[in-house]
């Protein structure tokens, strides 16, 4: 970190910035406490919202259907289901209108989300009823959904709605001064990272329990799935068996070489952009498309690490 | 002194997180791990949908992991089944094999399946117009690589939900086996001679 850097930090917030510490501590410092700009957040923020929005309208044909009163996954059923400690909002709606309502706000609150209104009570706002929907039928909760609630939680950390939002033209339009890099952005941004490194590791690490990420025929597996599959590539994989083995053994080794190189600095940058379009591969493959763009959206703040300081200072 | 607070909670968290991850998963994490996890950090990380595992194995090869469906029909088969998730697709069709799923894979006590079938299937009344309905979960194996033919839909639940004075009732089927025990012939084991009965009277 740079001593301008420094000097500016300590005047946006006094205590906050990182001090001139050697070892384990300065890192440490310098990892959550140097000032960083919005821009990564902005953007985190947007995509997050579209996500949102996404995972929302999965809902939105089968919502009386499922949580209406004459529903199949009646509130007594979601509680059974639901660890202790599990709470929804969504219980509260005991009739159709009360859920609709209830889902409507969710669609309202992504849309403020995205466009930066409110951002700071928006962002609050939907992760907290985004938590509340899954808990009300944790049973469809997949893995897009589980990243969705990590991404909402980071995003109202940080200071998203700073720039490119509805937020800043008003902030603009009473006079007030251009965005700061701030320590926010910064904890908001190194959670991102943390999370996106724990998910790839968690997941190879479920993975090579499974023979067939050994044996090489895990994308087979996933081709099979003649319902839920996206692209089908049975023939392919029928007509050579080191493409299957190939495409198997790349996305365990591009989650092992993910979750390890976001932490140097000479690897970090690189594997977030390959992450941006390798994520969205494996979940085409998978079948599961809208976590493959969740994790690509984790990859957001550390492939444009370049751009986006560029652009800020 | 704010950046130590921050420290603290930071540190907090990702103590959280990691144990999280090791309690959540099928890693056969340790009691005490478990009992820490579920003390000190389930009572904020669950609310906020914060305590996962992130175990996106996405496949494991197991039968479990194939595309499963529900159907659901009037037990009398006047009107034609319901097909669930039916025609749709994308993520909304994922959310009812996720349904569908969890009712056929609840472990092997499978209180919490019975539970989300009955509640499933009574959803269904209206629909079916009765309230005597049965209730499946289809599972598509995957195809066999070698022949490139998959094999036939097997059931991997079913059970019927009846409404009877006021009260649902599910009577799962059970396999053949645990209903009526296969047990060996007596005539196959080898008997003693019984010997002649000199009064003339039969065992």
């Amino acid at each position: 970190m740079s001593p301008n850097a420094i000097r500016r930090a300590e005047a946006d917030a006094p205590g906050l910035a990182p001090a001139r510490v050697p070892g384990l501590a300065g890192t440490w410092l310098n990892f959550w406490f140097t000032p960083a700009p919005a821009e990564p957040l902005a953007v985190v923020r947007m995509l997050t919202a579209t996500l949102g929005l996404l995972l929302a309208w999965s809902y939105a044909g089968d919502l009386q259907t499922w949580f209406g009163p004459q529903g199949m996954i009646p509130v007594e059923t979601a509680r059974q289901w639901r660890p202790a400690f599990g709470v929804s909002l969504f219980d509260l709606a005991a009739t159709s209108s009360a859920v609709t309502a209830s889902f409507a706000t969710l669609v309202v609150v992504f849309i403020l989300l995205g466009v930066g209104f409110m951002t700071q009570a928006a962002a609050i706002v939907a992760a907290v009823l985004w938590a509340s929907l899954l808990h009300r039928g944790p049973m469809l909760a997949g893995p897009a959904d589980d990243c969705l609630a990590v991404l909402l939680w980071c995003v109202a950390l940080g200071p998203s709605g700073q720039v490119w939002s509805v937020d800043r033209l008003l902030a603009d339009r009473l006079g007030h001064g251009p965005a700061q890099p701030t320590v926010r952005a910064c904890i908001a941004v190194g959670l991102l990272q943390v999370h996106a490194a724990a998910i790839a590791a968690a997941g190879l690490l479920s993975q090579l329990k499974g023979d067939v990420w050994w044996d090489g025929t895990a994308a087979w597996w996933l081709a099979g799935r003649a319902d839920s599959r996206l692209v089908d590539l049975t023939a392919a994989f029928t007509g050579s068996e080191y493409l299957m083995n190939l495409v198997t053994h790349a996305i365990t080794g591009f989650e092992a070489v993910f979750a390890a190189g976001l932490w140097f600095t000479a690897t970090q940058t690189p594997l977030a952009r390959a992450g941006l379009v390798a994520w969205p591969l494996i979940g085409l493959v998978a079948g599961e498309p809208l976590w493959g763009f969740a994790m690509g959206i984790f990859c957001v703040p550390l492939a444009g690490r370049g751009l986006f300081t560029a652009r800020a200072a | 002194m704010a950046c130590a607070a921050i420290t603290v909670g930071l540190c907090v968290y990702l103590c959280g997180l990691l144990l999280s991850i090791v309690g959540n998963t099928g890693s056969g994490s340790s009691a005490v791990v478990r009992v820490v996890k579920s003390r000190l950090f389930a009572a904020w990380l669950v609310p906020a949908w914060l305590d996962l595992g992130f175990e996106h194995r996405l496949t494991w090869g197991v039968p479990e992991d194939a595309d499963h469906a529900l159907e659901i029909r009037g037990q009398s088969g006047n009107r034609p089944p319901l097909p669930l998730p039916g025609p749709t697709g994308g993520e909304r069709a994922a959310r009812w094999r996720r349904l569908a799923r969890s009712i056929a894979s609840d472990g092997e006590e499978g209180e919490n399946s019975a539970i989300l079938a009955t509640a499933v299937a009574a959803g269904t009344f209206d629909d079916l117009g009765t309230e005597d309905v049965r209730i499946r979960v289809l599972r598509s194996p995957v195809a066999d690589r070698a022949t490139g033919t998959a094999p036939p839909v097997e059931q991997a639940y079913a059970a019927r939900v009846r409404r009877i004075a006021g009260d649902l009732q599910l009577i799962k089927d059970e396999p053949r086996g645990e209903v009526a025990p296969l047990s060996q012939p007596a005539a196959r084991e080898p008997q003693p001679t019984p010997a002649a009965d000199p009064t003339g009277a039969k065992p």
